[in-house]
């Protein structure tokens, strides 16, 4: 290991770094573990998720009033799209391997040559 | 003729040489800083691969080959369901998957992609005897051999031994777990911050569908609060230093690009995984079956770091106690969750290792 410089300026500076985050994160582990953070966070976790739920139920209930899609719609349209993509990508694939190669306009990532799989370790030893 | 610089045979420096070197790095320090922030992400992931199959959030890839003779055993690597796959191929020359194809093997990775919303119900089912499956019966197809190396990191680890523990009687030719949970309550502070008498699962996973990314990201972050503040500061001192703001950023946008989780998933993992134990406990379920870690037979290697503060020693013991192989072995070495696997110590203890196992296992 290479020797450390006697008069390094920046060890010190290092030195506190070091000495700093494990402090910090010792403290943060040992109050984290303890019941009351448990319970608060989760506490205050649940409150947030009811609010969504309601907020969520409210503004879907006006948004269709309105006669407009909420984010849950959106989302479903975008999934449902996506697996349209995914689907037309997959034939498109296939129609595409039934075509004679100088038809092909698309080029395929170059495939390299099927290696052979005679390969050997090294030094052949027999695993216990 | 200059003055003697720090080296073994002239250990100390002058002050005036230090001085005239910490200068020079404040100098170059600014200079690079400035940069920094104009420069884009570095690239990562980038060797050669195809696309073999992809459904929903499942992807799998197999690497180019860069040698003209492979074993005869491919790898199949089954990646974190929470992470993005290029933790193992960060760049030329600190890639681990450029490692395993330069030293010979035939590497295919499943690698996972954001779950969308239909996909909240994705369950250990749907992984291991589905995804998992419908992956191996492609790999063998498309490389034209019955064996393969599984290969799992993480709780890609965890859906892999679930996958051999309830398909017995078709074992992969090795098995190789990185940092591996077993024995999830010893995973301590999870296992708190999710204690059944205050955390409503179903209410989070009944709301919000899947688990947004932000939240796994600050589940990790609050392991070690402090942590990215320090990494930011050694940044700041190191800025001088190119290779090291080269591996800081590609770390850094890893850690960032954090996955949601499948709703279901994630239920589950919290009831069955934290609460019940059962897979340490030998009663967990999958589609009718139990997955038994006894069942799984094949060659086995687990990697394990230790100093892990995602996965400690005590929850991943539990693999290698358990299964059922007599060629089993875990080596437990130097390192963290990340850089057990990926980086520079990696290179060093871990790659050579595993090439040392795997080799002789892979004709």
């Amino acid at each position: 290991m290479p020797e450390k410089p006697a008069n390094d300026p920046g060890a010190g500076w290092r030195d506190m770094v070091a000495q700093w985050e494990k402090g910090i994160n010792s403290l943060a582990n040992q109050t984290m573990a303890s019941d009351e953070f448990s319970s608060g966070t989760n506490s205050a976790m649940n409150v947030a998720l009811r609010a969504q739920q309601v907020m969520g139920a409210a503004m879907s209930t006006y948004l269709a009033t309105l006669n407009l899609p909420s984010r849950a719609d959106v989302t479903a349209i975008a999934d449902r799209l996506q697996t349209i993509e995914s689907y037309m990508s997959r034939i498109a694939a296939a129609l595409e391997a039934q075509q004679p190669p100088a038809k092909k306009r698309t080029p395929r990532l170059p495939k390299a040559g099927k290696p052979r799989r005679t390969k050997r370790p090294p030094a052949q030893i027999t695993p216990t | 003729m200059g003055k003697p610089k720090n080296s073994p045979s002239a250990p100390v420096e002058s002050v005036s040489d230090r001085i005239a070197a910490e200068v020079e790095r404040a100098i170059r320090r600014n200079v690079k800083g400035l940069e920094y922030l104009a420069s884009p992400a570095p690239v990562v992931g980038a060797t050669p691969k195809e696309l073999l199959y992809k459904r929903g959030t499942l992807n799998l890839f197999h690497y180019l080959p860069m040698v003209d003779e492979v074993y005869r055993v491919p790898i199949l690597i089954v990646m974190a369901t929470s992470n993005r796959g290029y933790i193992l191929d960060l760049a030329p020359g600190q890639s681990f998957v450029e490692f395993l194809l330069k030293s010979g093997y035939d590497v295919y990775l499943i690698d996972w992609t954001p779950p969308s919303a239909e996909e909240k119900s994705l369950r250990f089912e749907d992984y291991t005897l589905d995804f998992i499956p419908e992956c191996v019966r492609r790999v063998r197809k498309d490389s034209g051999v019955k064996d393969l190396t599984l290969m799992g990191y993480c709780m890609g680890g965890v859906l892999a031994t679930m996958y051999v523990s309830i398909h017995p009687k078709t074992q992969p030719k090795n098995l190789i777990c990185f940092t591996t949970p077993i024995s999830f309550p010893k995973m301590e502070l999870f296992a708190k911050w999710s204690d059944k008498r205050y955390f409503d699962v179903d209410r989070l996973v009944d709301t919000l569908g899947n688990v947004p990314s932000e939240m796994i990201m600050s589940s990790f972050d609050m392991l070690r609060p402090a942590s990215r503040i320090a990494g930011q500061l050694q940044l700041w001192e190191n800025m001088w230093n190119d290779e090291h703001v080269k591996s800081f950023r590609m770390f850094e946008r890893w850690s960032n690009d954090t996955l949601p989780l499948a709703g279901e998933y994630f239920r589950q993992t919290v009831k069955e995984l934290i609460w019940n134990n059962s897979f340490d406990k030998g009663s967990l379920m999958i589609g009718g079956r139990r997955a038994d870690l006894r069942n799984i037979t094949s060659p086995i290697l687990h990697v394990v770091a230790e100093h892990d503060h995602i996965v400690p020693y005590a929850a991943s013991k539990r693999l290698i106690e358990q299964v059922g192989s007599s060629d089993k072995e875990e080596v437990v070495l130097k390192g963290g969750h990340i850089s057990v696997v990926a980086g520079a110590n990696a290179q060093r203890r871990l790659w050579p290792r595993l090439d040392a196992w795997l080799g002789v296992r892979s004709v």
